[in-house]
């Protein structure tokens, strides 16, 4: 596992005594935790950290999450990242440190693999029953018709307006049939 | 239902009986004609010509005829319905029948064409799907997550467009058990009755 010689600028300083005691190098890893996977909006808002200069604390912070992601990316594991650590001069309570609190936190993966781009996501489906018996242009029509709602997300930006469609019932019929064509190659597929 | 026909209308279809009854089978193709393509006068002129009728009776005529077809194919009322409506014209028998009989052979083609006219939201066409399985990301290596991707096809105010979707197995299946609940729902005695109640 490799970082970058950014990266591995901010790692030495966070494995600096003399600039990170104990306690605030505990807090800024806690940090970095929570802004990737809790909370991307927190602040570096710990009172530990308030005697360290802002632009230190910028650059390890960066350096922390860099790294946190860089193993979860590779799925290293714990040898892999002591040597990288190792690399920026950082002793080994400080690895240990780290290192349990990555095992600590396991959703790491889980949080990458939801960053990247895909297609708008369907999440859920409304479905609406009616039953049409004239217009202003057509009276008797007499005619069930569906109305479909698909909930999609957008990679990107989380929210997305709706699909909507309206079908009748044969077109819906088809619907159901190709997602169920869908469905059965998936399950044929799981069992290869 | 009886068809209210108001005066100017009356107007307009006096002016068959003076077309003569032979013209009217000529004026009811106009008409037709008319409802599937739009006004065409210049198809009026070459009618008033072969006839030897002035242009404006036979306009009259054929807005006449447009109005009394569509109104009552909208409204879909019955032979004898259509039959009493037209019987305050004063019109001859000839006439009448004429009337009747062009009104019955071309309701259905009308009702269709009238039915293009109602609002319409996207409606569904087809949908194209593929199962993919993502192995690797900038942000994540070595990975197995499966999806299915999709292409709904959709008419939208005479365009098709299509949109790519995407979903995991688990939203699939949940997709699949809601609209098949959607479509038992035709099938249940509240539908059931309402359809039949409503005819």
């Amino acid at each position: 596992m490799e970082l970058s010689p950014y990266a591995q600028g901010g790692w030495r300083l966070l494995g600096d005594p003399r600039r990170f005691p104990r306690r605030p190098f505990a807090a800024l890893l806690r940090a970095a935790f929570r802004s990737l996977l809790d909370d991307p909006q927190a602040a570096l808002d710990d009172p530990d950290l308030k005697d360290i200069d802002p632009t230190v604390l910028k650059h390890c912070h960066a350096a922390a999450a860099m790294c946190i992601l860089e193993a979860g990316k590779q799925k290293a594991d714990i040898s892999a990242i002591s040597t990288c650590l190792e690399d920026c001069k950082l002793d080994k309570e400080r690895i240990e440190q780290f290192c349990t609190e990555y095992q600590h936190r396991g959703l790491v993966t889980v949080v990458s693999s939801s960053i990247g781009r895909s297609p708008l996501h369907i999440t859920d489906v409304s479905w609406r029953l009616e039953y049409q018996i004239k217009n202003n242009q057509l009276h008797k029509t007499y005619q069930p018709s569906y109305l479909v709602t698909l909930n999609v997300e957008n990679s990107d930006s989380g929210s997305h307006p709706d699909v909507s469609f309206s079908c009748t019932m044969e077109q819906l019929q088809d619907l159901v049939g190709k997602l169920k064509d869908a469905a059965k190659s998936l399950e044929r597929a799981t069992q290869m | 239902m009886l068809l209210v026909l108001s005066v100017e209308h009356r107007a307009h279809l006096g002016c068959l009986p003076r077309a003569g009854d032979a013209a009217v089978g000529e004026l009811g193709r106009l008409a037709l004609e008319q409802l599937r393509r739009g006004a065409a006068p210049r198809a009026c002129e070459s009618a008033a010509r072969k006839l030897n009728i002035s242009v404006d009776i036979i306009q009259h005529g054929v807005e006449g005829l447009v109005y009394l077809l569509t109104e009552s194919s909208k409204l879909m009322i019955s032979e004898a319905d259509f039959q009493d409506s037209i019987n305050v014209l004063g019109f001859s028998d000839e006439l009448n029948k004429s009337l009747v009989q062009l009104y019955l052979d071309n309701r259905k083609e009308i009702r269709s064409i009238l039915g293009e006219l109602a609002p319409r939201l996207p409606s569904y066409h087809s949908l194209e799907w593929r199962l993919d399985v993502q192995l690797a990301s900038r942000s994540l290596r070595q990975q197995i997550k499966p999806a299915v991707t999709m292409k709904l096809h959709l008419n939208e105010n005479e365009d098709r467009t299509a949109q790519v979707l995407q979903t995991d197995p688990a939203t699939l299946l949940h997709l699949i058990q809601q609209l098949e609940q959607a479509l038992g729902e035709m099938k249940m005695n509240h539908c059931r009755r309402i359809v039949r109640n409503m005819k």
